[in-house]
């Protein structure tokens, strides 16, 4: 045969066999890398998609400052709905029609848990902005990231710091009795007995939308509780701080992820209203402070009319992390060179985050504890263990 | 204990009430169950929100100007969507009070979405201690208001010449029509103060329940809730109805499980409908042939 025709049977058994070595990788041209994200852009659960707006700001930094190894980064974004069929659909049209190199995404952990058997199935490398249930990075699954304490790292890490408060042994716990609530839940109650041999002296539920909390602060009073444990949603949260003002309940209120002090002053209406909450926190600092100064500038900047809210900047740890292993994997960019970077984060200081990312083959929930924010002298200060004299 | 528990179950039981009035109102008066009533309470808080924090107006000018808005709307509704559909099935009339809702809501998710927004009380005062008990100024105040309201509804609908026509207007729009009575007019009229009611009742409500675009959800079900229990139709069946499922709840999180709460009132519903399918005041319905 000539060489013209073992030309052509060369090209067709390349195609076939699609050992062509000018394959690009899904989502990855000569200057963008496409990332997926979805998150409740729509509906009721709008308010929780604000996580988004971080690592949206970030990602435009890194274009900004050059991108990563001569690509930019190009968002694809999906709405989610905080409902777990429309966000199937979104992730599925992510890596189907959009055809992204990665995923990073949700906020809800019940979108992000029915999307895992698709994201595994089509092992895209996925990084979650915000989701914290720990059944997300456990049991671990090879291409799936989780950058933030999860719910029971959370449950736990409150438990932890209620028992730092001198002379703490009745610890109450007030939870909504959904799948969110139970996730935070049971590590609570769990690390209470197993690590200080102790029940909840109340153990309550009030249930998202409730706009009073007048039987839970009742029984709360007759308890006697040295610290109650919400595991509440913000806005659950702020009723709740308002009710106990209203029957003068004065027991330090420890509040989980997600609730800012500022934002329960805001609902309450009183600055006393925070004077003994202390909010679960994997923020560097406090969000007037120092720590998150350019934090606040980066998201001011593409993000004019956002105020600066604690769900804003959770999610850009992640980002980090995605861009540091991006670096790593460098120009000849695959998802296997990507996530075997990912798993090589090691102590990661992200400067947004307390603590800093650590992924490794076996471990992909990158952050171990948290911080818990509250008022010191009238600042709001980061504090590791009960403040002295308060 | 007991003693707060009832006297905070009247409180959040008056809110019930409060909205179960609203859409009694207009149900008795055009056989229609407004199921988008939620978001017109929605509406007129966030109304007196832009009035009072973004146009800068004080709370009395801000209060009146979200009923005069939600008067304005709620006939436009009628005037707009209702009357042409008067003479649907009532599965119809339910299923458009059930997009206005939807509508009405997602108008607010635009703007307010990622909000849950403070809404300041009428009256900043701290709350008031009777013994052991706590009342604060915005409980008395709901409370009063749906007192009020009600004892002038039912003055109105028993006793004047507008409640007859509404009695008339609902039961026989063609008989009424023939007397000359304008069914039309009335029945416009009607809407708009059922989504005045509704702006007042979010007004008050705000700045307990917190001000979000899904805030009148909640409120809603258990509105439909008491007016199932006191009897459909009935005024004051409606508030009795209310503050029913508000003591219910609050006695049964108290003394029983603070996980029933939500619940307990939907539990002794069923109970009574089982005993008195009309509910509590609730009458059959005679019809001459």
């Amino acid at each position: 045969m000539n060489r013209g025709v073992w030309a052509a049977l060369a090209a067709i058994l390349c195609s076939i066999t699609q050992i062509s070595p000018l394959r690009a990788e899904t989502g990855v041209t000569d200057d963008t890398i496409r990332i997926g994200v979805f998150a409740p852009l729509s509906g009721s659960a709008l308010l929780f998609g604000k996580g988004l707006i971080g690592v949206d700001a970030y990602y435009r930094s890194v274009n900004e400052s050059g991108g990563i190894n001569g690509r930019k980064i190009e968002l694809v974004r999906e709405d989610d709905g905080c409902d777990p069929a429309k966000g199937i659909a979104a992730i599925k049209k992510l890596i189907g029609d959009d055809n992204v190199f990665m995923i990073h995404g949700g906020m809800c952990s019940n979108v992000v848990m029915a999307g895992l058997p698709e994201i595994t199935r089509a092992g895209i490398p996925y990084m979650d902005i915000a989701a914290a249930a720990s059944q997300i990075s456990n049991p671990i699954r090879p291409n799936v990231f989780q950058p933030l304490p999860n719910t029971g790292v959370v449950g736990r890490t409150m438990i932890d710091f209620a028992m730092t408060k001198p002379n703490a042994r009745k610890i109450a716990i007030v939870s909504h009795s959904d799948e969110w609530g139970k996730s935070n839940h049971d590590p609570a109650v769990a690390r209470l007995k197993e690590k200080y041999n102790l029940e909840p002296v109340a153990d309550l539920a009030l249930e998202r939308g409730s706009t009073d909390a007048t039987p839970q602060i009742l029984k709360l009073r007759n308890a006697g509780a040295d610290v109650i444990v919400l595991l509440l949603y913000p806005a659950e949260a702020a009723i709740f701080v308002r009710d106990a003002m209203k029957y003068g309940v004065k027991t330090p209120m420890l509040c989980s992820q997600g609730t800012s002090l500022a934002e329960i002053e805001e609902r309450v209406g009183t600055p006393d209203a925070v004077a003994n909450v202390y909010t679960f926190s994997a923020l560097a600092g406090a969000l007037d402070g120092p720590e998150m100064a350019p934090w606040r500038d980066m998201v001011a900047k593409y993000f004019p009319q956002q105020r600066p809210e604690e769900a804003v900047f959770n999610g850009i740890g992640g980002a980090i992390a995605v861009v540091d292993a991006l670096k790593l994997a460098g120009r000849d960019l695959t998802r296997e060179g990507f996530i075997a970077a990912l798993n090589k984060t090691t102590a990661l200081k992200t400067g947004v985050l307390s603590v800093p990312i650590t992924f490794t083959p076996t471990e992909h929930a990158g952050v171990s504890s948290g911080g818990m924010m509250t008022l010191v002298g009238g600042k709001t200060v980061l504090v590791a263990s009960w403040p002295v004299g308060k | 204990m007991f003693a707060q528990l009832f006297i905070s179950g009247l409180s959040n039981g008056s809110i019930y009430a409060l909205a179960a009035l609203g859409m009694t109102v207009l149900f008795r008066a055009t056989t229609v169950v407004n199921f988008g009533f939620g978001e017109m309470f929605m509406a007129g808080a966030f109304v007196v929100y832009v009035l009072l924090k973004i146009v800068g107006l004080s709370y009395i000018v801000a209060a009146l100007g979200a009923c005069v808005v939600l008067f304005g709307l709620g006939a436009v509704i009628e005037l707009g969507l209702m009357r042409r559909m008067e003479n649907a099935p009532h599965l119809s009339l339910a299923m458009m009070t059930i997009a206005i809702s939807f509508l009405l809501k997602g108008i607010a998710r635009v703007f307010w979405g990622r909000e849950v927004l403070p809404m300041p009380p009428i009256f900043n005062m701290p709350p008031l201690e009777f013994g052991d008990v706590i009342v604060t100024a915005q409980d008395l105040v709901i409370g009063g208001a749906t007192l009020a309201l009600v004892i002038v509804f039912l003055l109105v609908f028993r006793f004047s010449w507008l409640g007859k026509i509404a009695q008339a207007a609902s039961q026989t729009p063609r008989g009424a029509a023939l007397v000359g009575l304008n069914v039309p007019k009335f029945r416009c009229t009607i809407w708009a103060v059922s989504a005045a009611m509704g702006a007042f009742g979010g007004i008050l409500v705000a700045p307990v329940t917190l001000l979000y675009p899904d805030m009148g959800g909640q409120t809603l079900t258990r509105a439909f809730a008491a007016m199932t229990l006191g009897g459909f139709g009935n005024l004051g069946g409606a508030v009795v109805g209310g503050l029913a499922m508000g003591v219910i709840e609050q006695m049964v999180g108290g003394y029983v499980d603070t996980s029933l709460i939500d619940v307990a009132g939907y539990i002794v519903i069923i109970a009574v409908l089982l005993l008195r399918p009309t509910g509590l005041f609730g009458r059959k319905e005679l019809v001459r042939v």
